[in-house]
């Protein structure tokens, strides 16, 4: 193909992680994604180390998902192990869980995705003039920081939630202080959503995809062992590897999957497409009011679910606060060996984890990260951007360039997620 | 005139930045001094000239070695922020494995574009001018280092372990009452023993000690004396900090 164009950008900004794109335009358009953050290999690092040890470790995948990268191995070492955990900690495990879900989201929008819609190179600039949008999205964020401290004891890589439990359970009044904090935050994430349906979604943006995220086992939650995808299809965990195949990308140190040898879609609004008869509470309300924001076929559509997703989740945490009364509790424990799965909702789309035992070590591990998922079906929304725009007559190359970098964010890519490499 | 600060990743979890983001009342901090450079969170701005470069993560590709070097000439002051920076973090826990059977195992017979390595600590490959532990590094840290760089002075790292936090705490000794490997003797203060506050064992993820202090004897040996071996303690150390050149020295003096 002869390029007559090409927009390139070696370091995306205002993504997590290190990747870069490339936009080649001539009689066709094409678009790459080039995840350059170096490989860390988490599943060689597992290798031949204590189970307990290995939560910690993997929560260094990703600061942003730290919770979903602590949780997620936790439960497929407790399947493995036949490790049965009571519901108090399941419940304190959704709250923290959750928490984390509200922070990221808030981050997402906050810093990186809003300054595009408002025209400011960061968020510190823009707050000089949305002081009042600013303030409320740190609410936001700080509510989530605030669950994860109070139950995870850090905000970034927590290290109380063990395998079995936690060490140490919340105290009485740190759970009134996430229901007091909550309050606040709820208003804050209605009029946040109010705020999201100001900005239309391009409609050149439109492509037919498949979705694809957990059947929850309660609610909307995060926990499930089956995945269902948005044409009626549906698996258990532990058909993971027949259903989603990853690919080696040559200009890329992470891999990207595919679903019925297509690109496919995970995070917040593929979770809303597929499970959105499960909200409740005012999201539902708000879901109502703004049926159709939640557009399967654009991914802009993406930032909106997030926004949604925050205040059914905060309503969520206040919920389980209000009903929970902290019993002390032991640490479950388990046999030495086995072969477990899970999978969870991260922030960003389905995280899935799977992993062998032999006598308290850890012997295999893999991890397909939801970065890793959408990668493809995100490279192609970002080539679906410059046709879009190239195709109405725009022809400087900078807006394209910076509208392309809005159809990545739209996805919030986690690239440090993406390269922590995955072993067949 | 305002100090001007680049904060860079290399290769990690963005953990750092994201903890120097997410500081409390980071709006009016950042107000005192000019970033000339944060792609995480700014769309403007490379890597350009400026009095104090924070930079996290490990060296593990050539374009972080590129750029290292640059941030290195570009500024007067290089501080590694957190695990990775200054001993390669959980990834450089790799060093010593066969690189190419690691690659081939995880991209098969594939070739990627980009030349990568196992993590390296910044300081294999620059001067490095000050340390910020932690993994990631605490909020007071965080503003201690940012005041007293803007004061005109310099942050001092500590000189105490872990543990002499969590005895001032008064927690209960998850070593000595639980015979838990927790490398609470032997990992640099700072995290108010956040981990044994909730009786959870310290990993070490803030680094091995980097000073000799007198009563370090007399607390390191209790892994002795309780009948912890010096493998298990070793391993454990190695998770976030096998790179870091004290650990030999530390472990040869606690097991002899």
């Amino acid at each position: 193909m002869k390029i007559e164009r090409e927009i390139r950008n070696d370091h995306l900004a205002r993504i997590e992680g290190k990747a870069g794109v490339v936009v080649e335009i001539g009689d066709k358009i094409n678009a790459r994604i080039n995840v350059t953050e170096g490989p860390r290999f988490f599943e060689v690092l597992a290798r031949n180390r204590k189970y307990e040890d290995v939560p910690s470790i993997c929560s260094r995948i990703c600061s942003f998902c730290s919770i979903p990268h602590k949780l997620t191995p936790i439960e497929a070492i407790e399947n493995a192990l036949s490790i049965e955990v009571g519901e108090q900690i399941k419940e304190i495990r959704n709250m923290l869980y959750f928490g984390n879900v509200v922070e990221s989201h808030a981050l997402h929008l906050l810093l990186f995705v809003l300054p595009d819609y408002l025209g400011f190179a960061d968020a510190f600039s823009m707050a000089k003039n949305y002081q009042d949008l600013m303030k409320k999205g740190l609410l936001l964020k700080n509510f989530g920081a605030m669950v994860q401290e109070i139950i995870g004891k850090r905000e970034i890589h927590p290290e109380n939630p063990v395998v079995g439990g936690f060490g140490k359970l919340p105290e009485e009044k740190e759970i009134k202080k996430i229901i007091q904090g909550g309050k606040e935050a709820v208003r804050a994430s209605i009029e946040l959503v109010d705020f999201m349906v100001e900005y239309e979604y391009p409609s050149f943006m439109n492509m037919e995809r498949n979705h694809l995220s957990i059947k929850p086992y309660s609610g909307y939650g995060v926990y499930g062992d089956e995945i269902v995808a948005s044409d009626g299809n549906k698996f258990k965990i532990n058909e993971y590897k027949n259903n989603i195949e990853e690919r080696v990308i040559p200009y890329s140190f992470s891999k990207g999957s595919y679903y019925k040898n297509s690109p496919f879609m995970v995070g917040a609004l593929s979770r809303l497409v597929n499970n959105r008869n499960l909200i409740e509470g005012s999201a539902k309300d708000l879901l109502n009011k703004y049926s159709n924001f939640i557009r399967a076929e654009n991914c802009f559509a993406n930032n909106f679910a997030q926004a949604v997703e925050m205040v059914y989740f905060i309503e969520k945490i206040i919920e389980i606060a209000e009903k929970i009364k902290i019993k002390k509790e032991e640490k479950a424990k388990g046999g030495k060996s086995g072969h477990g799965f899970a999978v969870t909702e991260a922030p960003r789309g389905m995280l899935i984890y799977e992993v062998e035992i032999e006598d308290e070590i850890v012997k295999y591990m893999n991890v397909i990260t939801p970065t890793a998922m959408f990668l493809p079906m995100m490279e192609r929304d970002a080539e679906n951007m410059a046709k879009g725009m190239w195709n109405n007559g725009y022809r400087d190359v900078e807006l394209i360039g910076k509208k392309v970098e809005m159809a990545i964010r739209a996805y919030d890519p986690c690239i440090s997620c993406s390269v922590h490499a995955v072993k067949k | 005139m305002k100090l001007k600060i680049g904060i860079y990743g290399l290769t990690s979890c963005y953990g750092c930045q994201l903890r120097m983001a997410s500081v409390k009342d980071i709006l009016e901090i950042s107000n005192n001094f000019e970033i000339v450079c944060w792609k995480m969170m700014s769309s403007k701005g490379e890597i350009e000239q400026c009095d104090i470069a924070f930079v996290e993560g490990s060296v593990t590709t050539e374009k972080d070695e590129e750029e290292i070097k640059m941030i290195r000439e570009k500024s007067k002051i290089v501080v590694a922020m957190g695990s990775c920076a200054i001993h390669g973090g959980v990834q450089g826990s790799l060093l010593g494995e066969d690189y190419k059977k690691i690659f081939k195992e995880v991209y098969g017979e594939n070739s990627v574009d980009y030349k990568a390595k196992i993590g390296e600590p910044l300081k294999k490959y620059i001067k490095v001018d000050y340390n910020l532990p932690g993994c990631p590094p605490e909020e007071n840290e965080v503003v201690y280092y940012l005041a007293t760089f803007g004061m005109g002075t310099y942050p001092e790292e500590k000189d105490y372990p872990v543990c002499a936090e969590c005895r001032r705490n008064g927690y209960p000794c998850l070593l000595i009452e639980k015979n838990e490997p927790c490398l609470g003797p032997i990992i640099v203060a700072g995290c108010n023993a956040r981990c044994p506050a909730h009786n959870v064992a310290c990993i070490g993820c803030r680094g091995a000690l980097q000073h000799n202090v007198a009563w370090f004897d007399s607390l390191a040996i209790t892994f002795k004396n309780r009948g912890i071996n010096k493998e298990e303690i070793k391993k454990r150390m190695e998770i976030f900090c096998k790179q870091s050149e004290k650990i030999e020295e530390i472990i040869e003096k606690v097991f002899g």
